[in-house]
């Protein structure tokens, strides 16, 4: 090997800029060669939870949706009691996302630092990486690949396994993965116990997505104050996002927290949303809300941000639906989608989404009822809050924030009129729905 | 028949707290069906069905801790205590009372893995209260086998009563088991019912003047898996 450890990384200049996770100019997985010259060798603290108080000083939050704390998850599993596992969570399951996949495909050994590194920092001997065995298995394969180059050179200390992910929306949600370790099936379960107190075998579970490893892996390189030259106070760094342009086109770029919308979204809003090709934009993925487009051409890719708009950055998804398109249309053929991936386990969940789902898709046609709005708006009041996940909540803060961006379009629909003008589907769907419970396995 | 006097109050206690007990146990299996099926019963939410199974069993206990000391205490027959819990044990009726013991035994490991439940592995639970199909028909044959009362009369017909009952009720289970909608499909289900009966169709001509009591009562209707939906 022609670099060991021992060579200091400080030497080698810290990448300034963006993109920071992925290299640039290339399409192909970055080698193990390519990825010790371009950020050194793992820089392994030695120690229980070393890294914390960087990570903590560095401001990150789990890359994944839910903007946890990484710091705060760490000592909780390190606290825990026992010997932790810990799981890098790459399944990436909303269809309009691949920024998981990209990172995974492009750089892998900075995810697989970082499982090295979260895994020091708790204290596991053991850590597995869950991804989609989607796309012919092309990325599992290259993964693999890439694990095995690294075990013979003795950079990693902790062996880690890869687990496939069944192709269903929920099989990312943190206790349905852990149900499937442990030899289940891909479907959520009640909590507590938390994963991080009782997971994959028992153990105290870290479970994170996998560029907020990579993340890690690059805060234990240049440090925090490094870290926050780009984002917000607030929420500091940069992350990931898909794109999906109006025009069908998508794009997975890295921007530093906090940048505008319109900057990102230029070719969709237009100067100030009025004046270019998108009416609506979908923040935060299938989960998340639509926002119209000139409220959106004021806001910022962060949380405080989004928040103002009822929206959240989720995991950086954003979508930008044309105007040629009808946004009832295209949100009941997704809720249809959420509705089909329920588990089917709790009784609010799959009585509620499929009925909700049938009354959107009355609304996307023409002349509804008028008391259908208000049959899905209680509906979604009976469905909220009572899942053992986040799904029925999810879905119905998309269909919510739907009936109000598209309360236009629905005065439209009441009249027989639909404004859309392009019939296709616009919104990334996948096809096939669970049949059988190997379908979750 | 003799009336009841001091000796006799306890022949006579255990007896009848041995049917009481019977009966509860009955209600008990009856209950607990309905509960692995998430059935209801008319007027109560489902937990009140399984806190209803829960309160009725530990009740049971009551009665059969009375049944069995008084029992024990009358000295009309020698019972030995143990008999109670170790199978075949006693002189006097040995056999019947042996079920007696074999049938208390199951309901003690019942009750003991259910108060633990949750320190306890789910499957292994769900194993130990298999053994309840197996504790009623036992029980059931130690009520009939060591009393004379059971045998004929009113008693008789209270106790081919429970039987018929226990019995419909496995059918039931049966019946509510092969009909099940397998988890993969439930969704689906639900989801194509939805669409054919829809929310409310699209008014079409004529439709809105006609009063249509389906229309404004429709509510959202629990799917029951017991139902086979």
């Amino acid at each position: 090997m022609p670099l060991r450890r021992g060579e200091d990384t400080a030497s080698r200049s810290r990448p300034d800029g963006l993109p920071r996770l992925l290299p640039t100019g290339t399409t192909v997985p970055e080698g193990l060669r390519e990825h010790l010259a371009r950020h050194g060798f793992v820089p392994y603290r030695d120690g229980r939870l070393q890294l914390a108080a960087d990570l903590r000083a560095a401001g990150l939050t789990g890359r994944g949706g839910a903007s946890f704390p990484v710091y705060r998850k760490l000592e909780a599993v390190a606290g825990a009691g026992g010997r932790p596992f810990v799981v890098a969570n790459g399944a990436e399951s909303e269809p309009a996302s691949s920024k998981d996949a990209s990172l995974l495909w492009l750089a892998p050994h900075l995810v697989l630092d970082g499982i090295q590194l979260a895994a020091e920092a708790v204290g596991a001997r053991e850590a597995c990486l869950y991804v989609h065995e989607t796309h012919g298995n092309q990325l599992a394969v290259a993964v693999q690949r890439a694990l095995s180059e690294r075990w013979p050179a003795r950079i990693d200390r902790v062996p880690v396994r890869l687990a496939g992910a069944p192709p269903r929306f929920l099989s990312g949600q943190e206790t349905a993965m852990v149900n499937l370790l442990n030899g289940g099936l891909a479907l959520p379960t009640f909590a507590p116990p938390r994963v991080f107190e009782r997971g994959v075998a028992g153990a105290p579970t870290l479970v994170q997505n996998v560029e907020t490893l990579a993340h890690i892996a690059l805060i234990a390189r240049y440090g925090a104050g490094w870290f926050r030259q780009v984002g917000t106070q607030a929420e500091p760094g940069s992350m990931l996002s898909t794109i999906n342009h109006a025009n069908g086109s998508v794009r997975i770029i890295e921007a530093a927290v906090g940048t505008p919308l319109r900057s990102l979204l230029a070719a969709d809003l237009g100067t100030d949303g009025t004046d270019g090709p998108a009416q609506a934009i979908l923040a935060g993925g299938y989960h998340g809300t639509w926002i119209p487009a000139p409220r959106a051409a004021g806001l910022t890719l962060d949380n405080a941000g989004l928040c103002s708009a009822g929206a959240s950055v989720g995991a950086g998804v954003l979508a930008a639906l044309p105007a040629s398109h009808c946004g009832l249309a295209e949100t009941a053929r997704v809720v249809r989608y959420l509705a089909l991936e329920s588990a089917g386990q709790c009784g609010p969940c799959l009585n509620g989404l499929p009925r909700i789902a049938a009354g959107l898709a009355a609304l996307a046609g023409p002349r509804p009822d008028r008391r259908v709005r208000a049959d899905i708006e209680r509906w979604a009041g009976l469905v909220l809050g009572r899942g053992a996940c986040n799904h029925p909540d999810g879905s119905v803060r998309f269909v919510r924030s739907a009936l109000t961006v598209f309360a236009a379009e629905l005065k439209h629909h009441e009249r027989g009129v639909c404004s859309a003008t392009a019939r296709q589907p616009f919104l990334p769907l996948p096809s096939g729905t669970a049949v059988t419970d190997e379908d979750w396995s | 028949m003799n009336g009841m006097t001091a000796s006799t109050a306890f022949w006579y206690a255990s007896r009848a707290t041995g049917v009481v007990s019977l009966l509860l146990l009955t209600a008990v299996m009856v209950l607990g069906i309905l509960v692995n099926r998430q059935g209801r019963l008319p007027g109560l939410p489902r937990f009140a069905v399984t806190n209803l199974h829960r309160n009725l069993s530990l009740l049971a206990v009551v009665f059969l801790v009375i049944h069995i000391v008084t029992a024990v205490m009358d000295t009309f027959v020698s019972i030995p205590l143990v008999s109670a819990v170790i199978p075949f044990t006693s002189g006097y009726e040995g056999f019947w009372l042996g079920l007696g013991a074999i049938s208390l035994d199951i309901m003690l490991a019942l009750i003991a893995t259910s108060l633990v439940r949750g320190r306890l592995n789910r499957k292994v639970w769900r194993a130990v209260h298999w053994l309840a199909y197996a504790s009623w028909p036992i029980a059931f044959a130690h009520s009939i086998g060591s009393s004379t009362d059971l045998q004929h009369g009113p008693l008789l017909v209270l106790a081919v009563g429970c039987a018929v009952l226990i019995a419909g009720s496995l059918i039931w289970r049966i019946v509510a088991v092969t009909r099940e909608v397998p988890r993969a499909q439930r969704v689906s289900t639900v989801m194509a019912r939805s669409l054919v009966a829809g929310p409310r169709q699209p008014d079409g001509p004529g439709r809105r003047s006609a009063a249509d009591p389906a229309a404004t009562s429709r509510r959202p209707t629990a799917v029951s898996r017991s139902r086979g939906l």
